[in-house]
């Protein structure tokens, strides 16, 4: 049985004007051990989509339908105490922008030390001990855990996040935007970082970024999201070898490539379409160079291409 | 051969520290953080000059400090471009002299040459010249005021500066300017509020305030770095447009060295308030030659799993610029170190005709 089954997930946020349809019905599934990349555009759903996982969806957030089964237990009905032991112990997060996830206040060691305390029997000591471990761990002198956040540099303040995302050996965690706000060099580090963290620890990971080519250095698996939906899904190889959606092919060739041809990278003309009314048959539609009228009408479903290679687009045929 | 519309020299902005009261007392040396020390390039007309640099490292100081926007503490930058008439021209010239900013002999040899010392300018003719010399910003969403509304955001360069005969003139500005950044058509966008148009569209009214004062020259800071990229070559192309249409000059700043890759004409590298290395763009990133730039190109994430490159990832951060290291300021991070490198700072060693380095590996004396 997979870590990680989300099927049909559904999460909706109730707004002034209505329903805004943020996650529309995505399935995937994550191994042990292994690292699912989640890419689109902003306002794709996909940091909704992980919110989602771990239940810390805004007030007007709901998850409107669908399973979340993780571990044997549907994340989506999970409330209460039973949730809150999950949290952070079997899933951790690490927050897009590190510099504001850190309390100020407070000193970096104690920030990690509280989610130790609070899900295992262990005295300060202990806690403290395990802190410096998981200091060494992420590349930070241990001697800095009674440092505050302000005295690290943004990248160290990354890898505090990272240390606390491993506080409870979980067995999942969920990057938003590890990298967004660092420097290339740093961005270098990080996800070498989490990298070796996944193989030595036998992490699973779900990394959430706008940028494939990070994902294409990190993660084995890919996902493209695309106004709620998951457009496509497969190996990451497979993905950027042989693309078949048509925003798939417009976001690889979206990216400058500095290693090969000097030209000017393709663009996706046109925005994502409003999701609170979204437009009959394929989102994509108004912005896809392929799109006929079937796709004003229909809605294409996500279907095998080729093995264990999902897109969903009217133009993609099942090829064994 | 094109000329030179900009030349910067010895550029430097330094920011003294502030000491507390103890520390005078113990009249210790005033401290500075040097963001800028010592930069020298020259862009070319209609030519897009690169910056490419770790955040820190002074690159939007430089930019900043080429329109005044800070004050540069050295060194110098001219300008040989549309700006000021013959007779401000002159009449800024007599001034410096006068303030004995310059001497006679040189004062006339630029304005002979119709160069503009644009250090050395007063403040009122520097706000006149800076018509033509203007910034566009970074962050899209932070640089528009969310209360006033397009048409007012890109008025507002009209209203400051004095210029349009009457509202129906500046309306006709606008509009057209509007239409050059591609907001299009321009009565569907004028009336309404940042928040209502998409990342990309605030960019281009980003772009719209600059170009409503016909710029020739444009200092481009991040322009695309918030953007989602899918849209980013759409801004980039619409800027190597608006260079064919209107014969405009960039000074581009970014950190990303794939945009650099594809957009610019010559790139300069810079680390801690210096450029380490400069030259034609496809020659810098096929063939770097100074140790920082080969770091950088190799961590750039390559868009494809298949490419598996060697990344030269370099430890630790970078120092601060209160705290420059002696010699070579990149030696504490440099894997090729020598012992000379920790006392004496290298100088631009030449390594084709248009490309140099300032790195003791590729200097002669080093090897001797």
């Amino acid at each position: 049985m997979a870590l990680l089954e989300v099927n049909d997930l559904r999460t909706y946020f109730k707004t002034q004007e209505g329903t805004l349809k943020a996650v529309d019905g995505i399935d995937f599934n994550l191994e042990k051990g292994q690292a699912m990349g989640l890419a689109g555009e902003s306002g794709c759903g996909k940091t909704t989509a992980a919110l989602s996982i771990m239940k810390l969806l805004p007030a007007n957030g709901y998850i409107a339908g669908g399973k979340i089964n993780f571990m044997g237990q549907d994340m989506a009905k999970v409330t209460g105490d039973k949730l809150r032991a999950i949290r952070w112990r079997d899933i951790s997060i690490i927050f897009q922008g590190a510099m504001n996830a850190l309390n100020p206040v407070k000193r970096v060691g104690d920030q990690i030390v509280e989610p130790i305390l609070l899900h295992e029997r262990v005295d300060e000591e202990v806690a403290l001990k395990r802190v410096k471990e998981l200091f060494e761990l992420v590349g930070i002198n241990p001697n800095r855990i009674r440092e505050y956040p302000h005295e690290f540099s943004g990248g160290m303040r990354q890898r505090v996040m990272i240390a606390m995302a491993l506080a409870c050996r979980p067995k999942l965690v969920i990057c938003d935007e590890p990298t967004t706000a660092l420097d290339v060099m740093i961005q270098a580090q990080i996800l070498q970082l989490l990298k070796n963290l996944q193989s030595e620890l036998e992490l699973a990971m779900i990394i959430i970024s706008h940028d494939l080519s990070v994902l294409a250095e990190t993660c084995e698996l890919l996902s493209i999201m695309y106004a709620g939906k998951i457009v496509e899904r497969s190996s990451a190889v497979e993905v950027f070898a042989n693309p078949q959606h048509p925003y798939t092919k417009g976001l690889i060739a979206a990216f400058p490539n500095i290693k090969g041809e000097r030209r000017m990278p393709a663009s996706i003309a046109g925005n994502p379409p409003n999701l609170i009314n979204p437009p009959k048959g394929c989102r994509f539609s108004d912005r896809c160079y392929m799109a006929q009228a079937i796709c004003k009408e229909k809605e294409p479903p996500l279907i095998e291409v080729l093995p264990a290679h999902f897109a969903a687009c009217h133009f993609v045929q099942p090829r064994r | 051969m094109p000329k030179d519309l900009l030349v910067v020299k010895d550029l430097q902005v330094w920011f003294p520290v502030r000491r507390g009261f103890v520390e005078s007392l113990a009249s210790k040396e005033q401290r500075f953080v040097k963001a800028v020390d010592g930069v020298s390039f020259n862009i070319k007309e209609r030519e897009i000059f690169c910056l490419v640099g770790e955040s820190g490292c002074g690159k939007t100081t430089t930019g900043k400090a080429i329109l005044r926007l800070v004050e540069p503490t050295g060194g110098n930058v001219k300008y040989a471009g549309p700006g000021l008439s013959k007779a401000l021209m002159s009449e800024a010239a007599n001034q410096a002299v006068q303030k004995k900013l310059t001497s006679v002999k040189d004062a006339q040899a630029d304005l002979a040459a119709g160069i503009i010392d644009v250090r050395k300018l007063r403040k009122d003719k520097m706000k006149k010249l800076r018509q033509k010399m203007q910034m566009i910003f970074q962050d899209p969403y932070e640089s528009l005021n969310p209360k006033q509304s397009i048409y007012d955001i890109v008025a507002e360069p009209l209203v400051v500066n004095n210029l349009g005969a009457n509202e129906a003139d500046r309306e006709k500005r606008v509009m057209k300017a509007l239409d050059d950044a591609g907001l299009r058509p321009p009565k569907d966008f004028m009336w309404r509020y940042p928040h209502e148009v998409s990342g990309g569209q605030r960019q281009r009214v980003g772009i719209a305030g600059a170009l409503v004062l016909d710029p020739a020259f444009l200092v481009a800071d991040e322009p695309v770095s918030m953007l989602d990229v899918s849209i980013r070559s759409e801004i980039l192309k619409l800027m190597l447009d608006l260079r064919e249409k209107k014969g405009l000059t960039y000074l581009f700043i970014t950190h990303d060295l794939g945009v650099a890759y594809v957009f610019s004409d010559r790139i300069g590298i810079m680390y801690l308030g210096k450029i380490v290395e400069l030259g034609p763009t496809e020659e810098v990133i096929k063939g770097p030659r100074h140790p920082y730039t080969k770091a950088l190109i190799s961590v750039v994430p390559k868009p494809d799993p298949r490419m598996k490159t060697e990344k030269i990832i370099l430890k630790g951060e970078r120092p601060d610029p209160a705290h420059i290291p002696p010699g070579c300021r990149f030696h504490p991070r440099c894997p090729y170190a020598m012992p000379v490198c920790k006392v004496k700072e290298p100088s631009p060693t030449f390594v084709s005709q248009e490309h140099w380095v300032s790195c003791w590996l590729e200097s002669g004396e080093a090897k001797k």
